[in-house]
């Protein structure tokens, strides 16, 4: 058994390291802070989640004249398809499937190289994408370990483990690079688990901080758990999706999931803190700074760890340094980030299990919308109002543009003893989803373009041209008009949509990159129309 | 002779389900299952002191989510653990054999596995009698008034053993929303030429349905008028009144029509 602590440390590692840092390719953390046009250097294109460029190229007017630049076929093996953001950095893409990582000219669309990971007995659910420092690359495994690659040729540097795959863990999420941290989340919904938050050494691996989402006996937090048994120990609260930073106050603001055991809370009196909550972290220390809780004492899966958006702008006529999460309970929430106080909390989607907020902005459940043995019909079902599909904020429109589900589940509680695990399921009886543009000032819908009966896992992208990418439950790749959500350009790619699109511009060209399955779609205005110094 | 037929005796159902079993897997599993049951026994007597009765903890430490059971091969880890103990931790050795480790450690590994499988979906056979939770009057008169089901459904027709074609849990999901009915569409060209038959797809761009010879067509949507009936759009709206006590009490007079 190897310790979490231990490194495998590969023969090429140390001459690898030097010629790197010698050669000073790749990517400086520094240059985060502000990317350029021609660069998508993180999960969310920068450290503020809203996923918006500011490249107008292609824009409303001329969308519709978009046309095939190119399309990259994975021939991946596996099932998953693309679910992840690709990384764009010195004209190279980076992008992953569960065991796979491809390296792609984003000019051309052709292959550099590939690295594909042994077999292993992780869950193979999705992966999300890479983190980048310098010439490395960062990418998580189904069994739960952390690789850093050579970007050059996606040889491993070295391979340290985050969690033990034997207890339940597996890992999906793209790692976030703030300065020289590399900071990673965990998995495991099924085995009554303890999520944390790492923080490695980008040139080592070696373990900077481990930040804990449930607390230990007398800490902070510890109050909102029984004190006596091991269900704190116990209690769940993943952190699987990439979160955002402010370099200003130097925070780093992560979501976390749901606590466990999932649909029956009986052996878990209380809140259940940190679980189904988004923290403010000291991305230096690790050190809990704040927190707000989406779904205090959640039974129904609902994890809070949807992308906490920042944007610094007018709230009720008093500028604000602003985080807003559409979480997956259906609530839309807009907090002061410099210190967890909620401005506004409100139902973005309908919903049936909640009573309103409390006098801390905080959703009030409804006991009889709890899980049952003779079941319960509760809105939204256990895939939640929103997923892991990234949202997009237009800081032009004030929108935040969300892939919502309406839909409703019969929740069986189905422990038979003391609860564990899941402790119960739903069953999903009807779902509809849309594009939901929600003004963050009132947390109301401005527009939602349906996009067909079932739920739908495409993430979003807005830019300055006036326009939000998407895709619908269909398959189609769609281009929709930023003020009123009509449809000004669509193509069908042959399979679903699951990744969030991104766009950038080389050459004088701006392309639109979205994912289709098994196929990266580039697209582009036909060179003709482009009136462009070589 | 006594040991002889007690042994044969115990060994019956074994026996019985090896000699019924025409897979191997089968007969590998009955003999897992029968070593994970002896296990159990063993542990019972050995160990549930501490770590409990189903070992998920006592005094002693919960040994399903125990890293050391969870890499454990076939006994190579328990095995140390019993035959040493932890005197640091004061658990004492245990002098056991070989086959009864190796049991104890199926016995693990076993609950382990339900602990972590057990809730993974919702078992098609669930019992009925959790599931009648309602009142059949209330159903019925629901059913015949607020509900408004009487309007499109009889108990007589559509719903005659209605109970006996589903299983209880896919009955109550169906009450809640019956998947699978097919919309009609109705397509206008401009020349006012109409297609009727049964939708085949349908997005904001495409409309295609299947005609009566089983032709598929397809219209852009915009260029044509399109009339779709979707017989499913009044449960649609059923679901956001219905209450718990409607379902449960719907499902309470469903099940009476055997």
């Amino acid at each position: 058994m190897r310790k979490r602590t231990l490194i495998r440390v590969f023969s090429a590692c140390a001459l690898a390291a030097a010629v790197l840092c010698a050669s000073g390719q790749g990517l400086d953390p520094a240059s985060i802070l502000n990317p350029t046009k021609d660069s998508w250097p993180t999960y969310n294109g920068d450290y503020s989640g809203k996923r918006f460029s500011t490249l107008t190229q292609i824009n409303r007017k001329n969308v519709g004249m978009l046309t095939m630049a190119w399309g990259f076929q994975t021939d991946s093996s596996s099932n998953i398809g693309l679910k992840s953001t690709p990384l764009l950095v010195d004209g190279t893409l980076y992008f992953t499937e569960p065991d796979d990582v491809w390296a792609i000219d984003a000019r051309s669309g052709r292959q550099k190289w590939h690295y594909r990971y042994h077999e292993n007995e992780g869950l193979h659910i999705g992966q999300r994408g890479v983190g980048m420092y310098k010439g490395r690359l960062y990418f998580e495994t189904p069994d739960a370990h952390l690789l850093c690659l050579d970007a050059r040729s996606g040889e491993v540097q070295w391979d340290v483990v985050l969690a033990d795959v034997k207890l339940g863990y597996w890992a999906t999420m793209a790692p976030l690079i703030i300065r020289n941290h590399v900071i990673v989340g965990v998995s495991g919904d099924f085995n009554d688990l303890h999520g944390f938050l790492d923080s490695y050494d980008p040139e080592t691996g070696k373990l900077q901080w481990r930040w804990s989402a449930l607390p230990k006996p007398g800490e902070p937090g510890s109050e909102t758990w029984p004190s006596k048994g091991d269900a704190m120990e116990h209690g769940g609260g993943m952190t699987w999706i990439t979160g955002t930073y402010d370099p200003d106050l130097n925070l780093l603001y992560w979501g976390t999931g749901n606590p466990n055991p999932v649909l029956n809370g009986e052996t878990r009196p209380g809140d259940n803190l940190f679980t189904c909550t988004i923290v403010a972290l000291n991305p230096d220390t690790g050190k809990l700074v704040w927190y707000f809780q989406p779904s205090p004492h959640d039974v129904h899966d609902w994890d809070a760890v949807q992308t906490p958006v920042l944007y610094d702008g007018d709230f009720h006529g008093t500028p604000r340094k602003m985080l807003m999460q559409a979480s997956r309970n259906g609530y839309f929430f807009v907090l002061d980030r410099t210190n967890g106080k909620p401005l506004l909390s409100a139902p973005y989607e309908q919903i049936n299990w909640s009573s309103g907020i409390d006098s801390h902005g905080r959703p009030v459940g409804k006991r009889e919308k709890y899980p049952s043995p003779a079941g319960t019909l509760v809105e939204p079902d256990a895939l939640g109002a929103t997923n892991w599909m990234s949202p997009s904020f237009n800081p032009d429109t004030g929108l935040l543009y969300v892939d919502a589900h309406r839909s409703f589940s019969l929740y069986y509680d189905l422990s038979n003893g003391k609860p564990e695990g899941f402790a119960g399921r739903d069953l999903s009886v009807w779902s509809r989803s849309s594009l939901k543009a929600i003004d963050y000032q009132t947390g109301k819908t401005r527009w939602a373009h349906d996009l067909g009966l079932g739920g739908n896992w495409a993430g979003v992208l807005s830019t300055a041209g006036g326009l939000v990418f998407t895709g619908d439950i269909h398959g189609n790749m769609l281009g929709l008009d930023a003020e009123n959500g009509k449809t000004l350009w669509h193509a069908y790619g042959g399979g679903p949509v699951q990744s969030g699109p991104i766009t950038y511009e080389v050459d004088g060209r701006q392309y639109i990159l979205v994912g289709s399955n098994k196929v990266l779609y580039a697209w582009a205005l036909p060179d003709a129309m482009l009136d462009r110094k070589q | 002779m006594l040991r002889i037929v007690l042994l044969v005796l115990l060994s019956v159902p074994l026996m019985r389900q090896v000699l019924c079993a025409q897979d191997p897997d089968d007969v590998r599993q009955a003999q897992a299952d029968a070593a994970v049951s002896a296990g159990k026994a063993q542990f019972r007597k050995t160990c549930a002191f501490c770590h409990g009765p189903d070992a998920r903890g006592a005094s002693g430490p919960d040994l399903i989510r125990s890293p050391l059971v969870n890499h454990d091969v076939n006994g190579n880890l328990i095995g140390q653990v019993i035959r040493n103990g932890r005197p640091e931790k004061g658990m004492p050795a245990f002098s056991l054999s070989e086959t009864q480790i190796r049991q104890i450690a199926d016995f693990l590994h076993s609950e382990a596995k339900i602990a972590a499988t057990v809730a993974r979906r919702v078992p098609t056979e669930y019992p009925l009698e959790k599931l009648l939770v309602g009142n059949a009057e209330a159903g019925k008169k629901y059913f015949n008034g607020a509900g408004g089901c009487s309007e499109c459904h009889s108990p007589e027709r559509d719903l005659a053993h209605i109970a006996s074609k589903y299983k209880p849990i896919d009955l109550q999901s169906r009450i809640a929303f019956p998947p699978g009915a097919v919309p009609t569409v109705v397509v206008t060209e401009p020349s006012g030429q109409k297609f009727t038959g049964d939708q085949v797809y349908a997005d904001e761009f495409l409309i295609s349905l299947r005609d009566r010879d089983g032709w598929i067509h397809s219209w852009k949507r915009s260029s044509v008028k399109v009339d779709i009936h979707d017989p499913l759009a009044v449960h649609e709206e059923l679901l956001t009144r219905y209450t718990d006590k409607d379902i449960h009490d719907l499902f309470a007079y469903l099940e009476t029509l055997k």
